[in-house]
């Protein structure tokens, strides 16, 4: 529904109730219809006052932009004339080690907020209602929440966001390590070198026709950086699990349908992978030849079972972790009551039962590490807070990024823009 | 009869003329108000043709100044406003 911004106050000039004493009711209409119109003129200039207003202080800033513009030109005009081509040192080093120029792009946020809002729908929204004032009751609740959230929040769909961002970071995050703890024991048995230095200047001789011009990357040949860089921006690190030999893939929620692979149905999994990614992958010889590697290598697929008996249990206990401080903790937490009285109960177990001690003090300190945790978490909520999008839209853009850096830097470029 | 209608008709043509004149009031009043929608909406528009002008300047600026200055180390991360 669209909202009129400036709305002229007496909209109907001659609507009105006429008083029943009067007898000239055509003069009594009119006279009223005059004063309406004065009114709506009233108006009518302050709203004109307004527009002219803004569209002034637009100006303004765009003429500050200007000077600060001309003054640098002004500035590089002389630093030009000085300069001299044949002071100037130029190394080869310089060029090849020196970090190549980016300018800085400004990403615009909070366009739509409250305080963005032009003052006259401001002032339309003051004269509506305002939410019913729940948050007295919110001293009534136990879990500390404000009242008003639950009748009205609008902030619910950013923290929302937020958390999915959150845990998409932590995740991948985890599945990094991971890799890197397998590609540590295969990398034994392979020489990724040469192919890394490869791919740099495949990269940049792609990049001289211009950035639209890239094709993705084509060679199933290349290392698993390759392949993780051109799934990165749809498929976040799927790729490098499927050369490597994993029966058990601590990755669920990702559409692999070849998720459980035992180590005899390798023959299987290439297959799949290239139907998914709907970019032109021609070369399907490539993938056996390092499969056929990790078969002659048995040792390290018994081994990465080994290894991965511990990541799997790592991820249960972080689940698990934040739903019981949210839910257990709060009593304790908030009432500073709660702990002394917990005290003296768990002290008179103690004497009867010797073997109990270890259970309680265990529990104790889980108490006191979760309180900690709880607020450690807290506080970096309130400092991160809502900093910005723009942190969280960084994460997403290392999580892309460090999938690996060849065409780490085409998916920035698409973030930023 | 006409003399019992004329306070009547002159009334009603008073009224007639009260009523046109008020017409020709509101109608200006209506022209003034689309004229300030036009004009705004194509000061905004210019403003912000200029805009991407001036952006696109001081990009070139910068860079400019980068090679003027010998690309001192100049790498900044994306800057969030």
């Amino acid at each position: 529904m669209p909202l009129v911004t400036r709305n002229i106050e007496p909209r109907h000039v001659c609507r009105q109730v006429l008083p029943s004493t009067i007898r000239s009711e055509l003069e009594c209409v009119t006279n009223i219809s005059l004063a309406n119109i004065i009114r709506q003129l009233g108006s009518l200039s302050k709203y004109a006052e307004d527009v002219f207003g803004e569209l002034f202080v637009q100006a303004g800033t765009f003429a500050i932009r200007v000077n600060s513009l001309g003054e640098r030109v002004d500035r590089l005009q002389v630093k030009v004339t000085q300069l001299d081509p044949k002071e100037e040192e130029v190394s080869l080093q310089a060029i090849t080690q020196k970090k190549a120029f980016h300018s800085n792009l400004t990403q615009d946020q909070q366009l739509f907020c409250r305080p963005s809002l032009p003052l006259p729908v401001q002032e339309t929204y003051l004269i509506c209602n305002p939410p019913p004032p729940l948050n007295n009751l919110s001293q009534y609740r136990d879990d500390g929440k404000d009242a008003l959230k639950f009748y009205t929040d609008p902030s619910y769909f950013f923290d929302l966001w937020k958390e999915k961002m959150l845990q998409d970071t932590k995740d991948i995050m985890k599945e990094r390590r991971k890799h890197r703890k397998e590609k540590k024991d295969n990398q034994n048995m392979r020489t990724l070198n040469p192919r890394k230095i490869k791919t740099r200047k495949d990269e940049w001789e792609r990049r001289k026709m211009g950035e639209e011009f890239v094709v993705p990357k084509n060679d199933m040949g290349e290392s698993l950086e390759g392949l993780n860089g051109s799934i990165g921006s749809g498929e976040v690190a799927p790729g490098p699990t499927w050369p490597l030999p994993l029966p058990h893939l601590p990755l669920p929620p990702l559409a692999w349908g070849s998720l459980p692979l035992p180590p005899s149905g390798f023959d299987s999994s290439p297959p799949a992978p290239p139907p998914l990614f709907s970019s032109a992958y021609p070369s399907p010889p490539a993938p056996p030849s390092p499969l056929s590697q990790t078969t002659i290598s048995p040792p390290p697929p018994p081994s990465l079972p080994q290894g991965g008996g511990a990541p799997p249990p790592p991820p249960p206990p972080p689940p698990p972790g934040p739903p019981p401080p949210s839910s257990g903790l709060p009593p304790p937490s908030f009432s500073i009551g709660a702990p002394p009285p917990l005290k003296p109960t768990q002290v008179q177990p103690e004497a009867p039962a010797d073997a109990h001690n270890d259970l309680l003090s265990a529990i104790r300190q889980g108490f006191n590490l979760r309180k900690v945790e709880e607020q450690k978490e807290q506080e970096k909520k309130d400092n991160y807070g809502n900093d910005v999008a723009a942190i969280l839209s960084r994460r997403i853009a290392v999580e892309c990024s460090d999938s690996e850096d060849d065409s780490s830097e085409l998916d920035d470029d698409d973030w930023s823009e | 009869m006409s003399i019992q209608d004329d306070p009547v008709q002159r009334e009603i043509h008073q009224d007639w003329a009260n009523r046109e004149y008020i017409e020709v009031i509101t109608s200006s009043i209506k022209k003034i108000a689309d004229f300030l929608n036009s004009f705004d909406m194509s000061c905004r528009s210019r403003l912000a043709t200029l805009n991407e002008k001036l952006t696109a300047l001081e990009r070139r600026i910068e860079y400019i100044e980068a090679r003027v200055s010998g690309f001192e180390g100049i790498h900044r991360k994306v800057l969030f406003t």
